[in-house]
């Protein structure tokens, strides 16, 4: 009996020591990943702060300005476009294609306030 | 001998067989032996209970803390520990940040061909000079800087050159992205990362100590549009500079402000002292006839007069040496509203003279004109105020005259005249969404009413004329002060302002600029007044903004609107008969 419980216990000892050094490897391991990951993110977000710099360097108001008077056919919006949706003309009850046939010329003789209309509140793409 | 049962013949004579009982101890020996039964019993009793504790402990660690995992720290990704932290707009849109850059030092004892090494680097670095790089190299310290703050193709270069005893320091690196753009506002840093001017050295200690950014009341879109305007009129008048503020009326808190000319807090130091001056916070001026405000003001909330009071704007004031008199004279009997309208100086003075010296000292005092204000910034100026403050003193003053005040002093006094009263300090930090600040009533709101009104008719009919016709109702008062020059006042070199509060109606923005000694042109007919340079740029500032802003613009002669801001004065043939 006694034998039994000596070797039983040696063994234990044994695979208790080896789990041990499993784990402690483990362990090291893995603080080495978590260092690796750590100086990662360091890097990935100093990179973010240059970006987040060079994106609001690259969207200077003057910046857009110039690149929008050479790319593109727009001016600043002036009052007289802006409308309400109350001056809009009411819709007629019928289906379009029905509303055309019953009242063709209704529709396209109406004068418009202006050839472009944005409707105050609605959502502008900043 | 007789044989005993024990005695058996074969076993060894040697080995005796062991007594069945111990033979009883006597002695001594007796009490050796139960000492170290003692201390056997106590040393067991002892390790039991150390176990018992450990056990104890694994099975409380094990079983009740599962729940709270703590990890050492060791190796935690802390945030940034030394970075500066971050300026950004109401929108967060960044305006100051710190980025890392290598700065280049050498150590001139492993150097050992200093005139070479000078000779390449001056080639990779244009700003330093060989002679100056050969002079650090040839002392016999060990630590020279030989650049601070390199580029990364510098970098790059310099490491190329694979010279010993030249070596790099991470250092940070203070970067504006937006430039000149608010350059006043958001202030400069030296080197080390210290705050030297606006919210940079204002807000130091919080920025060295906080990472999370500093939220300024600043909109990068309206100080864009603001800054564009006032270059333009200031080109356009060949003027020596300007400024301008926007306001919210109803917070305090200022959208945009700007200074011109500025400088790139990027580069502080090829600004000149002229450059880095805010004008806005820091300059003080006689404002001229924007004054006229509070003067109108102060006389309608003390009673002193109503808009049906009318004043004798017949002829100029002869008072000491000085002489009062109106620039777009009428030379008649002047209501109330048409003071205003036509800007009277006469009027003006005669209004504050019914009031009186005390009354009007007190209320500019309680609108902040007569001590410098609070504000985020360090650079503050104090107004300049007469001492003593005489009667002549009180009548000057009614027109702006003889009394300087900081733009941002003036704004702040404006807003509160027409959002109903209540006067809230200027701030550049943002107010959370649904803030009510809590402000001080400085005059009614039935006055604050008639006042939008007669701002409403400086614009429709008066000197604003050229604001007029945006669609979001604008109200406002021009202001052309004579600067003075050598003692006296010159009529040739004017501060021409214009403020705007819009709309009128339901005032929420107050846009100010004014162009400091502008010369008139072909197009203003020789004219370089408020309403001829501000006013027109107010208008533009309001047209480009008020869209960003969500406000709608409006039909000018509606009914209702046109009845909304009415002003009760007396018809034309009353004035006649005051005329008499």
């Amino acid at each position: 009996m006694i034998r039994f419980s000596t070797v039983l216990w040696a063994l234990l000892v044994g695979v208790s020591g080896y789990a041990m050094f499993q784990v402690k490897y483990e362990v090291v391991q893995l603080e080495d990943e978590l260092a690796h990951v750590n100086h990662q993110i360091t890097d990935g977000r100093e990179q973010i702060r240059v970006l987040d710099a060079e994106w609001s360097f690259l969207n200077q108001p003057s910046r857009l300005a110039q690149l929008s008077k050479r790319f593109l056919n727009l001016a600043p919006i002036g009052p007289e476009q802006i409308g309400h949706l109350s001056q809009l003309p009411r819709r007629s009850p019928l289906p379009p294609a029905a509303a055309a046939a019953a009242a063709p010329p209704s529709v396209s003789s109406q004068p418009m306030a202006a050839p472009r209309l944005v409707i105050a509140g609605g959502t502008v793409p900043r | 001998m007789t044989l005993q049962p024990d005695d058996n013949p074969c076993r060894p004579r040697h080995f005796k067989p062991a007594a069945c009982a111990p033979a009883p101890l006597e002695g001594p020996a007796k009490q050796s032996l139960e000492t170290s039964h003692t201390r056997l019993i106590i040393t067991a009793a002892l390790f039991c209970l150390a176990f018992l504790v450990i056990s104890a402990r694994l099975v409380e660690v094990a079983g009740f803390k599962a729940g709270e995992t703590r990890f050492a720290h060791v190796h935690a990704v802390d945030k940034p520990e030394a970075a500066r932290a971050d300026i950004v707009d109401r929108n967060g849109v960044l305006l100051a940040t710190t980025l890392e850059a290598p700065s280049l030092y050498a150590n001139p004892k492993l150097i050992h061909h200093p005139e070479r090494v000078a000779e390449q680097l001056a080639n990779l670095l244009p700003d330093l000079s060989e002679g100056e790089i050969a002079a650090k190299l040839g002392t016999d310290k060990s630590f020279v800087w030989i650049k601070r703050q390199l580029t990364p193709s510098q970098e790059f270069e310099v490491n190329r050159l694979g010279v010993p005893g030249l070596q790099f320091q991470v250092e940070d690196r203070r970067v504006f992205p937006k430039g000149n753009l608010a350059a006043h506002v958001v202030g400069y840093d030296d080197l080390d990362g210290k705050g030297l001017a606006g919210i940079e050295r204002g807000f130091d200690d919080i920025l060295k100590s906080s990472s999370e950014p500093v939220k300024l009341s600043l909109d990068v879109r309206l100080q864009y549009i603001l800054r564009d305007e006032i270059a333009h009129t200031v080109s356009d008048f060949n003027a020596a500079d300007g400024l301008g503020i926007i306001m919210d009326v109803n917070t305090g808190e200022v959208l945009a402000m700007v200074s011109l000319p500025d400088f790139d807090p990027n580069a502080p130091g090829s600004a000149t002292p002229e450059d880095i001056f805010n004008r806005v916070t820091l300059g003080t001026y006689e404002m001229g006839s924007t004054f006229k405000i509070f003067n109108t003001a102060l006389a309608l909330d003390t009673h002193t007069a109503t808009m049906a009071s009318s004043f004798d704007a017949t002829n100029p004031i002869h008072i000491g040496r000085f002489t009062i008199h109106d620039d777009h004279a009428q030379r008649r009997w002047l209501t109330v509203p048409e003071i205003f309208e036509y800007s009277s100086n006469i009027g003006s003075a005669k209004m504050a003279l019914a009031v009186g010296t005390d009354r009007q000292r007190e209320f500019l005092g309680r609108l902040g004109l007569l001590k410098a204000p609070s504000f985020e910034l360090p650079e503050i100026g104090a107004p300049l105020v007469p001492s003593p403050w005489g009667e002549v003193n009180t009548m000057t003053i009614a027109f702006g005259h003889g009394i300087s005040v900081s733009p941002l002093q003036m704004a702040t006094a404006v807003s509160a005249i027409v959002n109903g009263g209540v006067l809230h300090r200027a701030t550049l930090l943002k107010r959370p969404a649904g803030y009510a600040p809590s402000g001080q009533q400085v005059i009614s709101l039935r006055t604050s009413q008639e006042i939008r009104r007669l701002m409403r008719l400086v614009v429709e009919h008066g000197t604003g004329k050229l604001a007029e016709g945006s669609g979001y109702l604008i109200g406002g008062k021009t202001g052309t002060a004579e600067k003075v020059a050598a003692g006296h006042y010159e009529r040739k070199a004017l501060f021409s302002s214009f403020i705007g509060v819009f709309p009128i109606t339901e005032p929420r923005f107050l846009v100010m600029i004014s162009i400091d000694d502008p010369k008139g042109d072909k197009w203003s007919h020789g004219f370089a007044t408020g309403g001829w340079t501000a006013a027109p740029a107010v208008k533009r500032v309001v047209e480009r903004m008020a869209p960003l802003m969500g406000i709608q613009p409006v039909d000018e002669n509606s009914p209702e609107i046109r009845r909304s801001l009415m002003v009760d004065s007396p018809d034309l043939q009353e004035r006649k008969l005051a005329a008499n």
